[in-house]
């Protein structure tokens, strides 16, 4: 039986550094897999090259038996993987409830030539489509900032909202980039929270994370990445008792 | 009477340029100069159309001007959108310098450096709009059918989707949307506004020649953006009003008339510089 | 022999287009600025040696003044203007409209002052022919032209590769934050890039006009092209922007066997589409 998402011998290399080196792995459907690794050992550069955001120099990505070689970023979402960024890159000047309906998918009048020519038809589809917008950010916990502009939102609710727009999109697959940095330990336990009732709705998380009281809580199954490459794999017992590791990461036993 | 009526009509048309212009410098977030370029080859097709031997109907022009134009900026962002957005300045400089070059020197389609005169006014229905204010009723018809498209644009997902790619491209791709195509129909949209405006403007002044769609004409255009307001309705209405009425106050300096266009064109340079640096949200816009 | 003459001709035309290309490209690789109020530059130089030169001054004393002033006017926009700009946030968009404004200020300014008409420069010797081969012929101005732009390609080539302030720009260029985080201040970088830049534009601007004349409006044109040959030849490649520029002034000039003058914007044109599509970072790009 093939893997749910399959990374096999990716390479990428960036001016003389390589980011990835023959790196393979391969997920489990309906788990939740943290992805661990020092800095610079290329998780950021695997979820771009997942979703199309970056073109490896060799290796392939297969999701669900499809391939995901040289599809664009929009192309990967439509397949059913959508992805968060580090630095969150939310649309600060639109509200929260904007920035989620970007992200759901096939709306009506999202072209020129259907918002002039029937413009109730495209009044009566948004008012739909904005209270399934409403329903994701109650759903992750934002319903009563719906209306804010991002820019008036603290760190933890924008966390949140870059969780709410992947959902609009519909995909299975969730690849959450560092969803738990730098918040406090009250909204810490919100995403921890969110993220296992998103697995126990039916999504499979890819989650990169430094925090190993995140790692311990949440996941399933742990991906250490070192040097581009998937040095150990295991639970997060397994991975986080290894002294080796620690060494690696820490640059000496915890 | 007869000036304030020209006035308007004049800026009626250049409020529909003014909505072309922001959708894709404002709204889209391209810089183009070559605006002018399209409103000449939306008013050559339409004159084209109306001096024919067998002279077509006002609209059914129109509608052919409006199709020729998106086609153009579809022809014309398409290549240029894949590469970065400098690669699109130099194809907005070469399509306007072509243009004009077009313009001045095909004399069988264009007339020329003389241009094109004798354009009869429109005719709706078979009945010739012939009165000063039949025509200002007619523009004033199309402003208004133009600023209610942008209206409906604007608070449709498109123009949310339009509103996230200004901010954020990569982000908007990682949604799953397309980002090329939205910046492809946004500038065919602007296409259709400023082949709309063309047509107008060669039916309501009867002539035309290539110095009304020039390089000079094309930064007139940005500066009405500019100085009105970037990604609003009420920047598009303002601005032109504003920089059409500025040549009249000139007028009241007393400039003489070898560098009386100089002096204009200096203005609208002037007004470009003082307005990026000290209001770049034009009187009644978003900051660009 | 016709094509011998155009293709000679192109040589002239292409080595000041050169000029202009790496001296754009410099400012564009470095500060990612699209200056196009450098064809503001460009003809102010030009005008500035021409005015000089009817008050009697002599045509070297004119050139260095010119240079000397194109100098101190690219600094004055980059200092005063660009990097005021982004200093206070402004987009990419806001400042190539600022730079279009300039550039709309300086030459309805030359335009004011100077009238539109062409003027030509009062020198004499400048149209003296030399023949070459038995049937080339070229003006001094022309020969003036291709002396001093190849010797500004090889000066420039040493000075980004062989000194320190021009291996510091280098620097910058390839990676501007690194620069800021390092001690090498890329705002101060700027203003001497630009400054160096607008010195050698100086150059083709008094030396194409000795031999073609003078237009306020003239400079957008070998802009455009210069552009177009920095962009084909591959965005940091000074090189590749020099000898795109020769290609491009020989098209053109070939071009006239077949179509009238008018026209070669065209070909200009069709070439930098051609590369769009097909192979947008150009031939030699750099990193």
């Amino acid at each position: 039986m093939s893997a749910y998402l399959e990374v096999a011998g990716l390479q990428k290399n960036f001016g003389g550094l390589q980011a990835l080196q023959d790196c393979s792995f391969a997920i489990a459907q309906g788990r939740i897999t943290c992805l661990v690794g020092p800095n610079g050992a290329g998780k950021t550069t695997i979820f771009n090259v997942i979703t199309g955001f970056l073109r490896p120099d060799a290796g392939h990505v297969v999701f669900c038996d499809r391939s995901l070689d040289g599809l664009t970023p929009q192309q990967v979402v439509h397949n059913g993987i959508a992805r968060t960024f580090q630095n969150l890159r939310l649309f600060a000047d639109l509200t929260a409830l904007d920035n989620v309906m970007v992200g759901l998918p096939r709306q009506f009048a999202e072209e020129p030539l259907g918002a002039i020519f029937r413009p109730l038809h495209a009044a009566r589809q948004q008012t739909k489509r904005r209270e399934e917008a409403r329903a994701t950010l109650a759903h992750v916990g934002l319903a009563d900032r719906a209306d804010e502009r991002v820019r008036n939102l603290s760190y933890g609710e924008q966390k949140l909202l870059t969780v709410a727009r992947v959902l609009a999109t519909g995909a299975e697959l969730l690849l959450l980039d560092e969803p738990a940095s730098g918040l406090s330990a009250g909204a810490l336990d919100s995403i921890m929270a969110l993220l296992r009732r998103l697995q126990n709705e039916g999504k499979t998380l890819l989650v990169v994370e430094h925090n190993t009281r995140v790692v311990q809580q949440i996941a399933d199954d742990v991906l250490f990445l070192h040097q581009g490459h998937l040095m150990a794999q295991g639970t997060p017992q397994q991975i986080i008792a290894d002294p080796a590791l620690a060494e690696i990461y820490f640059g000496g036993a915890i | 009477m007869d000036f304030w009526f020209s006035y308007i009509t004049l800026a009626e048309i250049y409020v529909l340029l003014g909505l072309s212009t922001n959708l894709l410098v404002g709204i889209v977030g391209i810089f183009s100069v070559s605006q002018a370029a399209v409103f000449g080859v939306g008013a050559y097709i339409v004159a084209h159309f109306l001096l024919a031997a067998e002279p077509m109907s006002f609209l059914p022009a129109l509608g052919i001007a409006a199709v020729c134009c998106v086609l153009l900026n579809v022809l014309v962002t398409l290549p240029a959108l894949r590469v970065s957005g400098d690669y699109f300045v130099v194809t907005s400089f070469g399509i306007q310098l072509l243009a004009t070059a077009v313009f001045t020197n095909w004399t069988a389609g264009t007339g020329g450096a003389n241009g094109l005169p004798g354009i009869p006014p429109p005719d709706l229905f078979n009945h010739p709009l012939e009165s000063t204010g039949e025509l200002t009723l007619l523009c004033t018809a199309g402003a208004a059918l133009g600023c209610l498209a942008f209206y409906l644009i604007m608070r449709a997902p498109f123009g949310r989707l339009l509103r996230a790619i200004r901010e954020d491209e990569s982000a908007v791709a990682a949604a799953g949307k397309n980002v090329l195509r939205a910046k492809v129909s946004a500038a065919a949209l602007a296409g259709a506004f400023a082949g709309v405006a063309g047509g107008l403007y060669a039916t309501f002044l009867s002539f035309i020649d290539p110095s009304s769609f020039d390089l000079d004409a094309s930064i007139l255009l940005l500066t009405m953006v500019v100085v009105g307001g970037a990604r609003t309705l009420a920047g598009s209405i303002i601005g032109p009003f504003l920089l059409l009425a500025l040549p009249q106050v000139l007028t009241l300096l007393d400039i003489p008339t070898t560098i009386a266009a100089s002096m204009r064109q200096l203005l609208y340079g002037l007004l470009l510089i003082l307005f990026m640096m000290f209001r770049p949200q034009g009187l009644a816009g978003e900051k660009l | 022999m016709l094509w011998l003459q155009l293709l000679v001709n192109g040589l002239e035309t292409g080595c000041a287009l050169g000029v202009v290309a790496i001296s754009f490209s410099l400012i564009y690789a470095t500060t990612k600025i699209f200056h196009v109020a450098h064809a503001g530059i460009y003809t102010m130089g030009g005008y500035l040696a021409w005015w000089l030169v009817t008050l009697g001054v002599p045509f070297l004393v004119a050139l260095l003044f010119a240079v000397a002033a194109c100098t101190a006017g690219g600094a004055l926009i980059q200092s005063q203007l660009y990097a005021r700009l982004e200093r206070r946030g402004a987009t990419h968009l806001v400042i190539l409209i600022a730079s279009l404004g300039t550039l709309a200020v300086m030459q309805n300014i030359i335009a004011a002052v100077f009238t539109p008409n062409i003027l030509q420069f009062p020198i004499p010797w400048a149209s003296n022919v030399v023949v070459l081969g038995g049937s080339v012929r070229l003006t001094w101005a022309q020969l003036l032209t291709i002396a001093v732009s190849l010797a500004a390609y090889f000066a420039v080539m040493w000075f980004a590769h062989y000194t320190i302030l021009g291996k510091r720009i280098r620097a910058v260029a390839s990676n501007p934050f690194l620069a800021q985080i390092t001690r090498l201040r890329p705002q101060s970088v700027y203003v001497i890039v630009v400054a160096i830049a607008s010195a050698i534009v100086a150059l083709p601007g008094v030396l194409v006009p000795l031999d073609l004349g003078l237009q306020p409006y003239g400079g957008i044109t070998p802009l455009l092209t210069a552009t177009i040959a920095m962009i084909a030849g591959g965005v940091g490649s000074l090189t590749g922007a020099f000898v795109l520029s020769i290609a491009i002034a020989e098209l053109q000039n070939l071009s006239l066997l077949v179509m009238p003058g008018e026209w070669s914007i065209g070909i200009t044109f069709f070439i930098f589409v051609i590369f769009m599509l097909f192979r947008p970072t150009g031939l030699f790009a750099a990193r």
